[in-house]
């Protein structure tokens, strides 16, 4: 008796948890459905009931070219920003992977510590510091700043593959002729190659949709988010789902290259060492 | 015990001999991001702050040290600006919107955790963060069209004949929250669904051995040791959210209305001015402000979480 | 710059030296900690040694010394009487065959073996017919384009020796490559590593705690404890005739019982112990009576016995039993609550004959008794 009303209530807890999570992957993923579904309706307003299918946001979107411009310059810039900060990370983490000295603990804060500091703050301060050597207002600009933001990212991600490393190949590859260097570029770096692809692609999610940096730097030449904000402040229309739906449809891409490196990365350190 | 280290553990980098006992190859290896992030983070920070005193005359900038910006500021804090209000709706409205994230997010992870099937936890886990990879500014144009009253939400509550008016959320600090769960929700996620997965199941069953009911397992086993989880995941949707701008522009119309009355977010307010007056000095001493509030929340964030240890 | 080719150097400039490796007055420390204390050890060329001793005893870190991975605090290696010991780690060539056989996992199995060849300018063609000679020599010709991860741990640690030889060593560094194998294979690798040394004719450096290994392969038996070197010796000498407390107890099957000498004649010596008097042989070795001694006896020297001549015998109760092959095992204890163990060729059912808890009476002949002095006694 006593277990059937406990396999019973493990049953309704259970079906409480598929319940909450249908209600929450419903509020997670509806505004992109919403960005999805209502870039190819018809009707301006974005309401119901369904008024018709059409592309002519699309259409609207490849005329008025500001967004497809603000594009071009998103895809310039943070995919070189991500590298940049990626290679960057690369030889801290391996550094900081390593050695141990003086000063160390200062170092991973002070490296660690940029993508703490909210965006708005360090937007107005990169601001003021390039609107003095006359680097502001460019896409240079954007992209020096972003490295600075993802370069912790980069560090934590090629960390956490690094931790995994077992020492003893480096040493293999000194105990075989081989010097530091080459040991750094023959063992390591490949060994970390699924950490800094990752890391690549994490750094660019971020740099791609961030905001607040870009407004204050990025001038006449903006970045997507930036172009998106001053054309929402003139027209509310439906071409902003249809940019929406290329974003998405580039995230889609993306994402299978999040299921393929960085979730295994994140999470499958656990299942390695049972087998193990 | 200490004498014993290093017996057992003879591979230590600290003893290991390298092919370079003096190379250079650490500082060649640090040596980029340690100027990358000393020119391009260290000194505009330092920057920031002394722009806070300078001046700008006739639409230049005028270097100096004058506390005008920030005299100008505090007597402004309660009267016409009223920069204290906007700090106090800011820190109202951050406080509640990762409180509720935390308790939307919390029983979410819980339940991919342990009702969804192991082989699909990872798809469940990347379904959450889905809306992360999406652009957050085009996110909160979706919500505003779905919230407006015009939008999907109310003309199908309205054609339920569940309301009758439209509710307003849109251009309310609601809106706000809304925006700034859905931002927060899929970082959160994943960090307590990781916190979760580290707690030893044996535990959990041990303790129902023991006689615990669900909800004694829940509050004195799992909680407890999900506790550095939460408190992660709350300090960092706080950071986030205190410097957040596009949430309380887009979806809380600049002003929106809270229980405080219809008042800016600080960090709105920062863009906004800056946007209008493009004085740099006073942005700035507005942007040091920011970061004081954040080092005492920090800080008593420390306090409050080592009290309780 | 001199040092760049190190293995070719040395075996041209000191070919004549009869040595690999020579280990002089070595020594290490941590802080007031002795890793190594005084190591002194020849290899000879083509010699086969293991070092064995528990965890902890400083046998890896002696390997790790030889490899150039650890520095000493004094002391000289020599390497075909070549002073090594400021020498980098990758400038020595002794090669390491690791106890996790630290493949790189982003490379197959032919880049793995030709990783040592190709980190200076080399020809292809040469690399190649290096790596297919190290490949033949150990059976991993069909393997060569596999990945690492496809491997089976046999496999694996044949591309780990084939990686550590395809530099043409003099001496080839093993630490405890048989850990992470099945039993079964074990056995089976024992024997493939002695016909390859032997058909090399290099050194082998080889490190573990499994002593049937190191009887099994070697030509000379280093024992360790507590970072320095017990005995050295062949595997019968060390077997037979353990020199000092700590060998008798970690080698063999070995029964130890304190006592003190009463009476010395020219065959034999009388030792009074607490399960009561054992005569040992006289041999060569100054006993003095009063002296306290420790008398060992071999697990497979005693026999249970209740007829036939008896030289030396104990009573003691048989407590538990165990089977391995043809063998039993027999646990005993003696009336001081002293546990014996007991090692027989026997046959299952023969051995069920004697009840648990039976007392029995175990002998054992005078000249299977070895005597240790009491300087031999490790310091508490």
């Amino acid at each position: 008796m006593a277990i059937q009303k406990k396999q019973g209530s493990d049953r309704l807890l259970a079906l409480a948890g598929w319940a909450y999570l249908l209600l929450g992957f419903g509020f997670l993923l509806l505004p992109i459905f919403a960005l999805v579904l209502f870039s190819f309706e018809d009707s301006r307003l974005p309401t119901l009931p369904w008024t018709g299918w059409t592309l002519k946001w699309y259409n609207f979107l490849l005329s008025d070219g500001r967004l497809l411009e603000a594009l071009k310059n998103s895809l310039i810039v943070s995919p070189l920003a991500a590298a940049a900060a990626t290679v960057i990370g690369f030889f801290a983490a391996y550094a900081l992977n390593r050695f141990e000295f003086w000063g160390k603990k200062f170092l991973s804060i002070l490296l660690i510590v940029p993508i703490l500091i909210p965006p708005l703050i360090m937007g107005v301060a990169f601001l003021g510091l390039l609107s003095r050597v006359n680097l502001q207002g460019q896409l240079l600009s954007v992209f020096l700043t972003h490295v600075v933001i993802l370069i912790p990212t980069a560090i934590a991600l090629i960390t956490i593959r690094l931790a995994q490393m077992p020492s003893d190949i480096e040493q293999a590859a000194w105990n075989l002729g081989a010097s530091e260097w080459q040991a750094l570029f023959r063992v390591v770096l490949p060994w970390s190659i699924p950490g800094i692809a990752g890391a690549w692609l994490l750094s660019f999610t971020f740099s791609f949709d961030e905001f607040v940096i870009a407004w204050f730097v990025s001038g006449f030449q903006p970045t997507l988010p930036v172009a998106i904000y001053s054309f929402m402040a003139f027209n509310l229309d439906p071409s902003l789902n249809a940019i929406g739906t290329i974003i998405f449809a580039l995230s889609i891409l993306l994402l299978v290259g999040v299921e393929l490196l960085l979730i295994p990365l994140l999470l499958e350190n656990r299942s390695n060492s049972k087998q193990a | 015990m200490a004498n014993s280290i290093p017996l057992s553990k003879p591979s230590s980098n600290l003893q290991t001999k390298t092919p370079n006992e003096s190379s250079l190859l650490r500082w060649i290896c640090l040596a980029p991001a340690v100027i990358y992030d000393s020119l391009l983070f260290l000194l505009p920070l330092i920057f920031l702050i002394w722009i806070g005193f300078w001046t700008v005359d006739n639409y230049r900038l005028v270097p100096g040290f004058s506390l005008s910006n920030y005299i100008d500021i505090f007597q402004q804090f309660f009267s016409k600006s009223r920069y204290a209000y906007a700090i106090l709706q800011s820190l109202w409205v951050s406080s509640t919107a990762t409180f509720l994230t935390v308790l939307f997010c919390y029983p979410f992870a819980m339940a991919i955790a342990f009702v969804v099937p192991v082989r699909l936890q990872r798809l469940a886990i990347l379904l959450a963060i889905a809306p992360f990879w999406s652009s957050y500014i085009l996110r909160l144009y979706a919500w505003q069209t779905l919230l407006n009253k015009e939008g999907l939400i109310n003309s199908f509550l309205q054609t339920l004949h569940l309301i009758n008016q439209p509710i307003e959320i849109v251009f309310t600090q609601i809106g706000t929250r809304i925006g700034l769960i859905h931002y927060l929700a899929p970082i959160m996620i994943l960090i307590l669904y990781l916190a979760l997965q580290n707690v030893d199941r044996s535990l959990l069953s041990a303790a129902q051995n023991l006689g615990a009911t669900r909800w004694q397992v829940f509050w004195r086993v799992l909680l407890p040791l999900t506790r550095p989880g939460i408190v992660y995941a709350a300090v960092f949707g706080m950071i986030i959210s205190l410097g957040d701008v596009l949430s309380g522009i887009i979806l809380g119309g600049g002003t929106g209305k809270s229980i405080f009355g219809s008042l800016p977010l600080f960090a709105s307010m920062i863009l906004n001015e800056y946007a209008a007056s493009t004085n740099l000095p006073r942005t700035s001493a507005l942007a040091t402000i920011l970061i004081v509030i954040m080092v005492l929340i920090l800080f008593a964030g420390t306090k409050f979480s080592q009290s309780n240890q | 710059m001199v040092l760049s080719q190190p293995h070719t150097q040395l075996s041209e400039t000191n070919p004549a030296s009869s040595h690999d490796l020579e280990l002089v007055d070595i020594c290490k420390y941590y802080g007031p900690l002795m890793v190594l204390d005084q190591i002194n050890l020849n290899v000879k060329a083509g010699e086969f040694v293991a070092i064995m001793g528990p965890s902890g005893c400083g046998k890896t870190t002696l390997l790790r010394v030889i490899a150039g991975l650890e520095g000493v605090s004094q002391g000289h290696v020599l390497l075909r009487g070549q002073d090594i010991t400021g020498l980098p780690v990758n400038k020595r060539n002794t090669p390491l065959v690791w106890q996790s056989f630290a493949l790189f996992p982003h490379l197959n199995v032919r880049q793995n073996i030709a990783f040592g060849l190709t980190l200076t300018r080399h020809i292809k063609a040469e690399v190649q017919q290096r790596v297919q000679e190290a490949a033949v020599m150990l059976n991993l010709e069909p393997l060569l384009d596999r990945r690492i991860s496809q491997l089976s741990g046999g496999q694996k640690q044949r591309v780990a020796i084939a990686r550590a030889l395809v530099t043409k060593p003099n001496i080839l560094l093993l630490d405890e490559p048989m850990s992470a194998l099945d039993p079964h294979l074990r056995i089976r690798m024992q024997g493939e590593l002695k016909r390859l040394q032997q058909a090399l004719s290099i050194s082998f450096f080889y490190v573990t705690h499994n002593q049937n290994e190191a009887f099994s392969m070697a030509d000379k038996v280093v024992v360790m404890n507590q970072g320095r070197i017990e005995q050295i010796g062949t595997p019968s000498d060390i077997y037979n005739a353990p020199a000092t407390h700590f060998v008798a107890e970690f080698v063999g099957n070995n029964n130890l019982f304190e006592g003190e000498v009463v009476e010395i004649n020219n065959q034999t010596i009388q030792i009074r112990c607490a399960q009561g008097l054992i005569q040992a042989p006289y041999r060569d070795r100054p006993h003095q009576i009063g002296e306290r001694v420790t008398v060992v006896v071999p697990a497979d020297r005693m026999v249970i016995a209740s007829t036939g001549p008896i030289e030396n015998s104990i009573q003691a109760t048989l407590r538990a039993r165990e089977f391995i092959g043809s063998q039993v095992i027999y646990y005993l204890e003696t009336s001081t609550g002293q546990e014996i163990k007991l090692i027989q060729q026997q046959s299952l059912n023969e051995s069920l004959n004697v009840p648990i808890n039976a007392d029995l009476q175990l002998s054992w002949k005078v000249e299977s008794t070895i005597l240790l002095g009491e300087r031999s006694v490790d310091a508490p």
